[in-house]
């Protein structure tokens, strides 16, 4: 414990790098903090209220004695390292306050951001920024936060467009936030402990058997701030490029910039090397700490990042997003570079990603007739007879299924059908939804009369671009043996399960494709006991192969290896 | 209201291709009174059968069309359920299509590509929003529930849906051959535009 820290009975400072605080006393989120720091990285100050002080809350129902003084000498803490005071009209001090428990538990507190937030405080800001508009804004989205977290208002406050009209409609609930910060604070930690047993959270630990009185930690971390001054700035950085995952750090920094600024597409950054320009010294910074952060989380990292008056301060870092390709040069590079062993590359790597990059696209059109256009729904090329009804989707296997919108009656003809395509409806339509989930390309919204002008042809649907093109065309695809991630990863996948993918495998057999469609419906065929190989589409995807390996299979026969490897490794794993 | 006989024929509407069991769990009758009215149907050439699943056919649709304006006549002529109607389909049921698909795919450089479910956080908050629609809906559909008991059970198989996707079954937040979130709201949706006559406004 550093000195400042010892002595409290209810509060943990995570500052002391050689003191590792207990994950169960200070929950996850505290735990990382503590990790950060300790990497010689700059993260805002914070103090947490242990998981202990919860238990004490829920034994006698009000917060436990001597918290309300240990909060204060926690928020002094933040106070001297920042050097702003709490509820302050100079140099105010806002504060994030999050739950945080050992293991993850659904149903918890979210996070509610800039509390301390008053009228004075709102005016103080407005002069210390210059920027009376981003003054209101922290306090209008502070009061939403309140409103919903601890008040427990139903409305979607944060859609509210002023102060005023959030405190409207928390008042037209019964209750209003609290014109003192720490009245404020006192209810938010209370708010925080009473979450851990939220309806929502109990159901979670029934369902998995977790302990019923498992409580929450709360963190308290001070809010750093972007739009200061000059030397201030917000950002966001990715190790590695999340488009094609090559080794070099690309991001963004906007000068000024605050909080969700850079996210919300408003304003234009700058990308990071007008960072390296303006501010020499914090950008080496935050690359050392990229390159850290990267190394210690074994994997591309999202870093969000702000300069508050030439200081760096980092926010978060989380495993980056990625496209499917950038996911598997990452997975292997991981390798090469000793980061992880090769099989948790494999675990890395989803079915479904691979199934993208593999996916067909469409070739030379040769002046084929465009028949229909809408929008690109869930991607990937098919050719097939277009019919109109789901019954004869199914009756006729290969067609690509036509409607004006898709029910729930539609469902077994879209798990039959080769392609849907729809007159109604866009990207986030019912059968845009249902065809992702079942992977099965997709064009919705083209217009009144496209069912009239389909039924009957045999069509090409190119779901990756939006169009429907009259007859069949030609598709290119990706041969997974001719790129050497993938040929490498199917090595790796091919050790880690004891399924094999192969053109042929020994009898008995079973042929899902054989099977008339009308028997099977929205099911899965019953694989015949004693079956050791099986073949047909529906034992490709991810539920197939998972029946597949339930029912004793030992051989899938399939065209592409990888995605049926990966996706026995990871049920194998789940289900070891 | 409907008779049982027809509340089993509109459940195939909500559940094609399915078993008595099945049907039985989505409108809360025992399994016995859905397998009599499959086979008073099945007699009436209103439904389909093959292999102990059932399919809705062109009679039993008719049946259906004409039941509805009887059945649902308090219920459509109430002010408050059409306010409660547009409500759902401009709210929640966009919200969850929204959610859903940010739940399939995520945003990278622009483009979407499918969600690798890496990043615990990013689903906990899809997660997390479809939890506050779910809270939030017996509010915007209360006119609605308080005519037609049925909708309460579709408030509680989305609420076991979560429960299951919260324990890491994703399967259960989008997925198509389990009761998932977006299954069972797909069913709702369908039941409470046959309700309400309503034209799907996709």
């Amino acid at each position: 414990m550093s000195p400042t820290s010892t002595g409290f009975r209810w509060l943990v400072v995570p500052d002391d790098p050689a003191a590792e605080p207990s994950r169960e006393l200070v929950g996850g989120k505290a735990w990382s903090l503590w990790r950060m720091r300790s990497l010689g990285l700059r993260v805002p100050p914070a103090f947490v209220v242990t998981t202990e002080a919860c238990a004490a809350w829920f034994a006698s129902g009000h917060l436990p004695d001597g918290l309300v003084a240990e909060l204060e000498a926690g928020i002094r803490l933040l106070e001297a390292e920042l050097g702003r005071t709490f509820g302050g009209t100079q140099r105010p001090l806002l504060v994030s306050v999050r739950s945080g428990a050992a293991v993850s538990m659904p149903g918890m507190m979210d996070t509610i951001l800039d509390l301390g937030c008053t009228d004075a405080v709102e005016a103080a800001l407005a002069a210390e920024t210059g920027d009376a508009a981003f003054a209101a804004e922290v306090h209008r989205r502070f009061a939403g936060f309140y409103g919903r977290l601890v008040c427990g208002c139903v409305e979607d406050l944060e859609e509210l467009p002023t102060l005023d009209a959030v405190r409207g409609a928390i008042a037209a609930e019964g209750a209003s936030v609290p014109r003192d910060p720490w009245e404020q604070l006192h209810a938010a930690v209370a708010a925080v402990f009473a979450s851990s047993r939220s309806r929502r959270a109990v159901a979670y630990r029934r369902h998995y058997g977790i302990p019923e009185d498992l409580g929450t930690a709360v963190t308290i971390q001070a809010m750093v701030f972007g739009n200061l001054d000059d030397d201030s700035g917000t950002g966001v950085l990715f190790t590695r490029s999340p488009v094609d995952g090559a080794r070099a750090p690309y991001g963004e920094y906007l000068p000024r910039g605050q909080g969700e600024d850079v996210v919300s597409g408003r304003v234009t950054p700058e990308p990071l090397a007008a960072l390296a320009t303006r501010h020499p010294a914090v950008h080496a910074e935050l690359l050392a700490a990229a390159e850290c952060l990267d190394r210690e989380g074994r994997d591309a990292q999202d870093i969000e990042f702000t300069v508050q008056r030439g200081e760096l301060f980092l926010l978060q870092s989380r495993s980056a997003k990625r496209t499917a390709r950038a996911a598997v040069r990452i997975a292997v590079a991981l390798v090469d570079e000793g980061a992880i062993a090769p099989r948790e590359a494999v675990r890395r790597v989803t079915a479904e990603q691979v199934r993208t990059l593999l996916r067909p696209e469409i070739g030379a059109t040769d002046g084929a007739a465009v028949l229909a256009s809408g929008t690109a729904a869930s991607p990937g090329v098919a050719t097939g007879t277009a019919v109109g009804t789901p019954e004869e989707a199914q009756g006729n296997p290969g067609s690509v299924l036509v409607r004006r919108s898709t029910s729930p009656e539609d469902v077994h003809g879209m798990i039959a059908a080769v392609a849907v395509v729809t007159e109604q409806g866009g990207a986030t339509s019912h059968a845009a939804v249902v065809s992702r989930a079942l992977d099965t390309p997709c064009v919705v919204g083209c217009g009144a009369g496209t069912v009239e002008a389909l039924i009957g042809r045999t069509v090409t649907v190119d779901a990756t671009h939006g169009h429907v093109y009259a007859g069949e065309v030609a598709t290119t695809a990706v041969d997974e043996g001719a790129d050497s991630d993938l040929l490498r990863l199917t090595e790796w996948a091919a050790a880690a399960t004891t399924l094999r993918v192969q053109d042929s495998g020994p009898e008995p057999a079973f042929d899902a494709d054989a099977v008339p469609l009308d028997e099977l419906g929205e099911r899965l065929p019953d694989v015949p006991p004693g079956t050791r190989t099986v073949r047909g589409a529906l034992f490709t995807g991810p539920e197939g192969v998972a029946a597949a390996l339930d029912a004793g299979v030992e051989v899938i026969v399939a065209a592409h290896r990888l995605p049926v490897l990966l996706a026995a490794a990871a049920h194998q794993e789940r289900t070891r | 209201m409907l008779d049982p006989y027809q509340l089993t024929l509109h459940s195939l509407t909500l559940r094609q291709m399915a078993s008595a069991e099945q049907l039985a769990d989505v409108t809360g009758q025992p399994v016995a009174d859905v397998e009599t009215g499959l086979e008073k149907a099945l007699a009436d050439g209103a439904v389909l059968s093959a292999r102990g699943s059932y399919m809705i056919g062109p009679t039993g649709r008719s049946l259906l069309d004409a039941a509805y304006p009887d059945a649902f006549a308090a219920l459509r002529a109430a002010p408050d359920v059409a306010a409660a109607m547009e409500s759902f389909e401009t709210g929640v049921n966009q919200q969850v299509l929204t959610v859903t698909t940010d739940w399939q795919t995520v945003e990278v450089d622009g483009s979407r590509v499918p969600n690798d479910h890496g990043d615990a956080d990013y689903d906990a908050k899809i997660i997390g929003r479809l939890c506050r629609i779910h809270e939030k809906l017996p509010k915007v559909l209360a006119p609605i529930t308080a005519a037609d008991p049925l909708v309460d059970r579709f408030i509680g198989r989305l609420g076991a849906a979560l429960t299951r996707a919260e324990g890491g079954e994703t399967d259960y937040v989008s997925g198509v051959r389990v009761d998932s979130f977006h299954t069972v709201w797909f069913q709702m949706h369908e039941h409470l535009l046959r309700l309400t006559g309503r034209e799907r406004p996709e």
